[in-house]
């Protein structure tokens, strides 16, 4: 149903956008000030929600609010299924949208087609430094295109091997020393499997609502990539990209990983029926309250091809700034300064559960020092951020049925009884085919 | 055959209440039978709704339990539920948007029914066919352009909006077209000999005896209104002037969702949609009853 609903969407953003009115491709300097009130519409999926992440986020704008009295933000919750979709509709309609927080694979299309503001078209360089100053340079890359920061990273997260500790103990493994590469995972999941009769291995990285940003990271920790980085050649059948999936296919063979939907996968974690998770940090919330007085919950970093370096990528959303006033491009930015600022990861990582782009928040006991120490499970995704790569973003319109198209190839390589490399190479032959000429 | 194949009367008296007895066996057999497979959907369709309303009672680190009743009990997911989206809310804007709807659906597909079942004109059939042919465009096709409209009427997030493109359904105009071509014409003829004017006719002699007809519509338009998602999702930009599917879809997102509360509301939702049911039961049960003679 969700897929339906997801693909149902993406037909309805794809019909809108012949809809859509042009949009400027370069527009002058923001205003340098805000000297009379003004509303900005900010378009927000954590909003849409009934969780955390939507008190914490009406509790930034409530802050950013009180700051600066000549700015009203209007928050718009917008289901995140349904996010460019509705975007695209409220365009079409003329509706104003100023700042929206969209996913890091959706960035070429808001760039190409939702009219995103490179920063550096709008904002003077030396009050742009001044802001990107003290921001991770691997967290400033994720929101980058062609050079230009068209999306800074607001709630973000990087893939963490969450593993259940009674269940390593109950299978004889040590859990104070998790598995690191994928051989011992495939080791020490099909031991959980023999010695509990529990699952041994779950991830995220396949099933209709994955997308490609956690296989992408697989990929690229074995030294290959799904995209050129010119971004004008599908890489995901190189036979670094092969091997990635060959591997994920013999954890599926020999029973090591199971074969569960993403929800699935997450909901057996948290009921404690399964010995590791690969998946975004981001859901540790959810898998926190399943196993509160249940079971110890452990977090470890994404698992290596041997020796070789773990390259992870992101998961999660940028702010881009999609003003066309100068003005409401000016109020837009304060907010992202705001809401990106030493204060806004205190609040977005210690109360929605995502990662501080500034690092140096992390042992201040003005912002996260004592959050840090009395949450253990934040440590290997921090541990990450230094090696974090891009969620590398598919270009053109067709850039959903690229993903969906790799995907499904990768999920009939893991799970089928088909040649890894024909399936891949044929799949990777049908995207290269929609990508922009 | 043989003679001695022949059955005495005799015999033929002593089978009689043996051949009896297997037919009360059979029929008592098939009657269990019969019992037991209703029993069997009876549970099919009772057990998920008793799973939500269970669901809805366990704590966050209990929900994946399979016990058939919480071991610790609680409320706390309806309060959190309704601390954390306007149910009562939602809930009342559901209702005036699925009773509008209804109302509205019944008055358009009964005149346009009456008409295509009472009076023949040039292009009818042309007409109904085209009526008809509109139940097959799904309504996600011209989300869009309503949408656009919608927007230019500045009505985004009102309820207004929520009904506006609801105004006539074909299967309503359908279904009630149906149902006045089958009604007797010998008491419409009469009606008319006593000189009553097809208005008269249509809300005096016609709408009377079609209950149970109109009352299942009726159950079938609010039930599909009440459902509705899409058409809000695009709309709705504030809780307050949503429908409660979409308070509903709130319990869920990428970062995992929240399973009680989400019982919590789904089963308060679902309130509603049972008392009217239950309400309506016995007209439907009649219209099912009366289809089915004919």
């Amino acid at each position: 149903m969700a897929m339906q609903r997801r693909h149902l969407l993406a037909g309805l953003a794809t019909a809108a956008t012949g809809l859509l009115p042009p949009r400027p491709a370069i527009a002058a300097f923001a205003a340098a000030g805000i000297d009379h009130p003004v509303q900005i519409n900010f378009y927000n999926y954590n909003l849409a929600t009934a969780g955390l992440g939507a008190d914490a986020t009406r509790k930034l704008l409530r802050e950013f609010m009180r700051a600066n009295p000549n700015i009203k933000v209007n928050g718009v919750g917008v289901p995140v299924t349904g996010f460019t979709a509705r975007v695209q509709a409220d365009l079409a309609a003329h509706r104003q949208v100023d700042l929206i927080q969209l996913g890091f694979g959706d960035l070429d299309f808001a760039v190409h087609s939702l009219g995103a503001k490179a920063l550096e078209d709008l904002i003077p360089a030396p009050e742009l430094a001044a802001n990107f100053a003290g921001i991770a340079p691997n967290g400033l890359k994720l929101g980058m295109l062609d050079g230009k920061t068209y999306g800074l990273a607001y709630t973000f997260s990087t893939p963490v091997l969450f593993y259940n500790a009674d269940l390593f103990r109950a299978a004889g493994l040590n859990p104070d020393q998790p598995p690191l590469t994928w051989a011992e995972v495939k080791q020490a999941a099909l031991t959980i499997k023999a010695k509990t009769g529990k699952g041994g291995l779950a991830t995220g990285i396949l099933g209709p609502s994955a997308f490609d940003w956690l296989f992408q990271g697989v990929v690229r920790s074995n030294g290959g990539e799904t995209i050129s980085r010119d971004r004008k050649t599908m890489k995901f059948a190189a036979p670094e990209a092969v091997e990635a999936v060959a591997m994920l296919r013999d954890l599926n063979d020999s029973g090591a990983m199971a074969n569960l939907d993403v929800n699935a996968a997450m909901e057996a974690m948290a009921a404690g029926d399964m010995g590791m998770y690969l998946q975004t940090s981001a859901v540790q919330g959810f898998i926190v309250a399943g196993a509160k007085d249940k079971f110890d919950l452990r977090a470890s970093t994404m698992p290596s091809f041997g020796a070789k370096k773990v390259r992870p990528n992101n998961s999660g959303s940028a702010l881009i700034l999609l003003a066309t006033d100068p003005v409401l491009q000016r109020a837009a930015w304060e907010l992202m300064k705001f809401l990106t600022s030493k204060r806004g990861y205190t609040i977005i990582t210690s109360e929605i559960g995502y990662l501080p782009l500034r690092t140096d928040i992390v042992d201040d006991p003005q912002y996260l020092g004592e959050w840090v120490k009395t949450h253990p499970l934040v440590q290997p995704n921090l541990k990450q951020l230094a090696v974090l790569e891009p969620w590398d973003a598919m270009p053109g319109p067709n850039y959903r049925q690229i993903v969906k198209t790799m995907m499904d190839a990768v999920e009939l390589a893991v799970t089928g009884k088909v040649d890894v490399a024909a399936t891949l190479l044929a799949a990777q032959q049908t995207t290269q085919a929609m990508l922009p000429k | 055959m043989t003679p001695d194949a022949i059955p005495a009367p005799g015999w033929r008296l002593a089978i009689r209440p043996q051949a009896m007895a297997q037919r009360r066996g059979r029929r008592l057999g098939r009657g269990v039978l019969g019992h037991g497979v209703l029993l069997a959907l009876s549970f099919v369709c009772l057990f998920p709704i008793y799973w939500m309303v269970v669901t809805s009672l366990r704590p966050a680190n209990a929900i994946f339990e399979t016990t058939l009743w919480p071991s610790a009990a609680s409320l706390a997911n309806y309060r959190y539920t309704l601390n954390a989206i306007p149910v009562a809310q939602m809930l009342g804007n559901t209702l005036v948007v699925a009773l509008l709807v209804t109302a509205i659906q019944l008055l358009t597909a009964l005149l346009a029914a009456f008409a295509f079942a009472r009076w023949r004109f040039t292009g009818d059939r042309l007409v109904f066919a085209l009526v008809a042919l509109t139940w097959l465009v799904p309504f996600q096709v011209v989300m869009i352009p309503n949408f656009l409209l919608v927007a230019q009427l500045g009505l985004l997030d009102s309820l207004t909006a929520l009904v506006l493109p609801h105004f006539a359904s074909a299967l309503a105009v359908m279904l009630l077209t149906q149902a006045i071509r089958a009604f007797p014409q010998e008491v419409i003829e009469a009606a008319h000999m006593d000189g009553a004017s097809s208005w008269r006719l249509l809300w005096q002699v016609l709408v009377p005896n079609l209950g149970g007809s109109l009352a299942s519509l009726a159950i079938l338009i609010f039930i599909s209104t009440w459902n509705e998602y899409f058409w809000p999702l695009l709309l709705s930009r504030t809780p307050e002037n949503s429908v409660i599917q979409i308070g509903i879809q709130m319990f869920m997102s990428a970062e995992g969702n929240q399973w009680g509360p989400l019982m919590a509301a789904s089963t308060m939702a679902s309130v509603p949609i049972l008392a009217f049911y239950l309400v309506l039961q016995r007209q439907v049960v009649q219209s099912f009853m009366q289809s089915g003679l004919r």
